[in-house]
């Protein structure tokens, strides 16, 4: 019986402590630098190597490029979509990158919707899914820097 | 005047909250008592080691995350040394390190997710949230080096993704005395607890002989007085630089392997405050052909590594025919070896310690099925 107060009696001791909830939808936990969010994409920077696709475990990303009109050696990005129906955040894409055309967000709360047709984003989404690295939309888009050192 | 009494089929899951996952046991009683229990399983299963070998060999590691992903830094540990014996590569010095302060770290909260759940199971509520709230800071620390709260994929073949950002160390060292009060502490509100007691102290008791005939490992085994921990019998990694000690317990009830959890907890923090002491303050942190995962091809050839996870011993084996994408990879799951026991473990106890029972072995389902 003893026993069971003292357990008691460290229920009653976190009276006088900080609270550590965070009402969540409200509050919103702001995630690390390094954080593997939903990704974003950046067009001028893609040279249409398709590592991304090749190294992608759940083959969720789909790329096609045309000639650029400037300079006809060179390929720029045309199309470009990750299906969310299946991606796993595995960071892959962004890991083998050379150019870091891909990377990930810190953002972790855009995604959820009542269809599944709407998982399926084009580059247009993915260009404009700004919130890098930090929570709030800041104007303008804070610049993409190379998230932790080693590739 | 005699009544006919007839035994019963009793389906508990596949949605069972106390299995904590896709679980059935079909269970035969004859009025409270069991009189056959079997597992069925499967209902997970999504073929890991088939889709191993359409995977080049980092593409796997991902995939390792999700089989017991409350434990899931050293599934990742594990694969990639299995690897890492085909290729017969050196880890550098600070990758180890790394490797297992986040993997002692992992080890934690496996364990504080059990502590909540099992107690929870049982019929306390609170304990849950002290667990989750020090589980908490074991994966904040977790996030911020890996960049993900459960899936880390966080090993590479050869060593480590991401060295630790700035101050990541100390802020380690930090949480390595805030969970040790903290634990402390759950002895004084759980452990002593006379409720808690007359629930646990006796029942499911394992002997020796089950333990090893069934092959179990883990904290079962120890509890069970098999002194068995791959960390100190055949260490792997760096463990051998470490000072620690590998609790046992005799009973074999489930006390004695909730006493060896906690106790676990204890010694895997004196592990992570001695690695943060003894870690290189720099250094490479992937063996230099690591780095391009497209490229890795070990020669021909078959290894089978095993490592210490939270639920027991976990084993790969990795058969290459010198070609980008393993042959055949084979994963010993523990959780799904100790699950095994329940059909011979429950036959003759009351229905009512079968969840105090199950819940102490500890099975993660996405580890069961695969």
């Amino acid at each position: 019986m003893f026993r069971l107060l003292k357990g008691f009696g460290i229920t009653l001791n976190y009276f006088r402590k900080r609270k550590v909830t965070i009402q969540y939808p409200e509050e919103k936990v702001a995630m690390p630098e390094r954080f593997r969010g939903i990704h974003r994409f950046f067009p001028d920077k893609c040279i249409v190597c398709d590592l991304c696709v090749k190294v992608c475990p759940t083959d969720v990303i789909t790329l096609t490029g045309k000639k650029s009109e400037e300079n006809p050696k060179k390929k720029i990005i045309d199309t470009y979509n990750i299906d969310f129906q299946g991606c796993i955040l595995c960071d892959f894409c962004t890991e083998v990158c050379p150019t870091d055309a891909i990377v990930m967000t810190a953002r972790y709360d855009n995604l959820s919707s009542f269809n599944r047709s709407t998982h399926f984003k084009d580059i247009e989404w993915l260009t404009n899914n700004h919130a890098y690295g930090y929570y709030e939309e800041s104007e303008p888009a804070p610049e993409a820097g190379r998230r932790g050192e080693v590739k | 005047m005699s009544i006919k009494t007839e035994e019963m089929v009793l389906n508990m899951g596949p949605q069972h909250p106390s299995t904590h996952g896709v679980f059935r046991l079909k269970l035969h009683v004859n009025g409270e008592t069991i009189t056959k229990a079997e597992p069925v399983m499967g209902y997970l299963h999504r073929g890991s080691e088939k889709l191993a070998e359409n995977f080049i060999y980092t593409q796997f590691i991902p995939y390792t995350d999700r089989l017991d992903y409350l434990n899931a830094m050293t599934n990742n540990y594990i694969y990639c040394a299995g690897v890492e014996k085909l290729l017969d590569w050196e880890i550098p010095e600070r990758a180890e390190y790394l490797r297992v302060i986040t993997m002692e770290l992992n080890r934690i909260a496996s364990h504080l997710v059990w502590w909540g759940t099992y107690l929870l199971d049982i019929g306390a509520l609170s304990p849950f949230l002290y667990a989750f709230r020090d589980r908490d800071i074991c994966l904040d620390r977790l996030n911020e080096i890996s960049g993900a709260r459960m899936t880390f994929n966080y090993m590479r073949i050869g060593g480590v993704k991401w060295d630790a950002p700035d101050g990541w160390i100390e802020k380690v060292k930090e949480s390595v005395k805030e969970l040790r009060e903290n634990i402390a502490e759950y002895d004084r509100l759980v452990t002593g607890n006379e409720i808690f007691r007359a629930r646990t102290i006796g029942v499911g008791k394992l002997t020796k002989d089950q333990v090893i005939n069934w092959g179990l490992s883990g904290p079962i085994a120890r509890g069970s007085g098999v002194n068995v921990d791959l960390r100190k019998t055949e260490p792997y990694s760096i463990y051998d630089r470490f000072d620690f000690d590998v609790p046992t317990r005799e009973e074999g009830d489930v006390f004695a392997r909730y006493k060896v959890r906690i106790a676990e907890m204890h010694e895997s923090l004196k592990i992570i405050e001695q690695a943060c002491e003894q870690i290189p303050s720099e250094g490479d942190i992937i063996h230099k052909k690591g780095a391009r995962i497209m490229m890795i091809k070990p020669p021909a050839g078959e290894a089978y590594t095993r490592a210490e996870a939270s639920k027991g011993e976990i084993g790969v084996y990795v058969v290459s025919n010198a070609k980008t994408k393993p042959y055949r990879v084979k994963l010993r799951r523990p959780s799904f070896v100790n699950v095994s026991i329940l059909q011979d473990m429950l036959v003759g106890e009351n229905i009512q310690n079968l969840v105090a029972i199950f819940g102490s072995l500890d099975v993660v389902l996405g580890e069961v099925d695969a």
